[in-house]
């Protein structure tokens, strides 16, 4: 299988008042079509510079960074963002569809553009709210419609930056089988940043653990789980425990 | 406001007519000039049939919108400008900050030696001033847009143009709407001042006229008709804002913070 993204050696540096601030430090990764690649470690660990420097919004200070072979130096096509923060990322004066409409405007005449929302928000079940504005909707539909506005654009892969942090419990757990089934349904691969172990855990073939500053990541676990999870049976399973135990010690540095 | 809001605000002002009214006719206030509302009410029937009443609206209306307009142009072009160039900003901050202070009143003598008793030196009292409401609200709309609408625009490959277009201008234009506002109702109020003391033309003037012709009735009608100006004014503006920009209202806290 080959790699979607291939990142070697990458550091980042940035400015900070008069000296410069090592973000990232020698990160390595591959990620794998159709794989779910979860970040976890804590705040201020370079988490989201790290999604960030590979979605091409923020230039790398050295090392590669390949997208199907291709280095980049700008956000590729076919890669899609997801945020955590719903309300900042929506275009507010948008109705639902023409939010999700946004990355296909251009490149699709308006009949199969229509075609390409319906589907769309027939993926994350928000056909009857095409006509809503997005502060008309609860918090996870919000998030859902920005979902909708990344599969838009038939992403081959998603960079998902901590996008049910804001989320109650009900709603991250319902969003999270839909990702997987979205992943399914898609083949879409996932990068996927949190600081809930669990979640890592849940959703990951692999999780990453990143520690910093400056972030490099520091272990690697592959996440033997069934494909497909359960939030009951998966989260109680022996494995999942062990696997939850492993990642944390791995955060804490004991392992 | 809702159809309940609207009837209970309408009983509100009715009550406090009828209360004035009541107490012009008992005899309980002592002013000699305070007509009652009904009196004012036929003042007003009386202006309306003669002829110079409605060009003395038109007049008013007239350099009222026209001033309000060269304001909006200027100050949307000047806050763009700003509102992208962080350069721009730095140098003329605060020579800004020096000049909007400044009471537009105080230049109504400035415009009439200038320009004389003509329409230039009203518009130009309406103009000083009502450019700073727009020419700010639009500059802080786009220099306080999130950065994450810009990491959306770019993540989407969105162009420059296409970018400011689909989302900087609009992502502003609730802000810039604010200070439309803003500057319509200062408009009004610089007309008919510059038409008190300078121009002898309009609203103003024949509010001042009437005064000093000790028609009190006449007066207080061309006062609720300059209101009335203001009120649908603001009212127009807000029917074009709501068909061209549908998402921002309905949105709680969005439109009327920062306004009145």
């Amino acid at each position: 299988m080959s790699a979607v993204f291939d990142l070697a050696a990458v550091a980042l540096r940035l400015p900070v008042g008069g000296g410069v601030r090592e973000i990232l430090s020698d990160v390595h990764l591959s990620l794998a079509e159709g794989e779910v690649y979860t970040i976890v470690g804590a705040s201020g660990s370079g988490k989201t510079s790290l999604l960030r420097v590979m979605g091409g919004l923020t230039r790398a200070s050295a090392g590669s960074i390949r997208f199907r072979g291709v280095p980049i130096d700008a956000p590729p096509a076919g890669v899609a963002f997801v945020f955590q923060d719903y309300a900042g990322a929506l275009l507010q004066w948008r109705t639902v569809a023409r939010n999700v409409a946004l990355g296909v405007e251009r490149s699709l005449a308006k009949p199969e553009r229509g075609l390409r929302v319906a589907e769309a928000l027939r993926l994350v079940g928000l056909e009857a709210h095409a006509g809503d504005f997005p502060w008309q909707l609860s918090g996870g539909m919000q998030q859902r419609v920005q979902l909708a506005r990344a599969l838009a654009i038939r992403p081959s892969v998603l960079l998902m930056d901590e996008p049910f942090a804001a989320l109650d419990a009900m709603t991250k757990a319902g969003l999270q089988d839909e990702l997987l089934r979205l992943r399914d349904q898609t083949g879409a691969s996932i990068v996927f940043i949190t600081h809930d172990i669990e979640e890592a855990v849940y959703l990951g073939d692999r999780v990453a653990v990143l520690k910093g500053p400056p972030g490099t990541i520091a272990h690697t676990f592959t996440i033997d789980l069934p494909r497909t999870r359960e939030q009951i049976a998966t989260r109680e399973s022996p494995a999942f425990l062990r696997l939850r135990h492993q990642v944390h010690d791995a955060i804490r540095g004991r392992a | 406001m809702n159809d309940r809001g609207l009837v209970q605000g309408a009983g509100g002002l009715a009550a406090f007519l009828l209360l004035w009214e009541a107490v012009v006719r008992s005899g309980s206030a002592t002013f000699d000039y305070l007509p009652a509302p009904s009196a004012i009410l036929a003042a007003l029937g009386r202006l309306a049939a003669g002829g110079a009443f409605w060009g003395e609206i038109g007049h008013t209306l007239l350099a009222t919108l026209l001033g309000w307009a060269i304001a909006v142009l200027i100050g949307v072009v000047a806050g763009l400008a700003l509102g992208l160039s962080p350069w721009l900003r730095r140098y003329s901050l605060a020579s800004i900050e020096a000049l909007r202070p400044l009471p537009g009143v105080a230049f109504a003598p400035v415009g009439l030696l200038a320009f004389g008793f003509s329409l230039q030196m009203e518009l130009a009292v309406i103009v000083l001033p009502t450019l700073w409401p727009v020419l700010v609200n639009t500059m802080g709309g786009i220099s306080a847009l999130s950065p994450r609408l810009g990491e959306v625009a770019r993540s989407f490959r969105l162009g420059r143009f296409e970018a400011t277009m689909k989302v900087y201008a609009p992502a502003a234009a609730a802000s810039v709407l604010v200070g439309l506002r803003l500057s319509m109702s200062l408009a009004v109020v610089m007309a008919v001042i510059a038409e008190m003391v300078g121009n002898p033309q309009g609203l103003g003037y024949a509010v001042v006229r009437e005064q000093q012709a000790l028609r009190p009735a006449e007066m207080f009608g061309y006062v609720f008709v300059i209101g009335l100006i203001g009120i649908l004014m603001n009212w127009a503006l807000m029917a074009f804002a709501r068909r061209a920009l549908p998402g921002e209202f309905g949105r709680p806290l969005a439109m009327d913070a920062g306004v009145r």
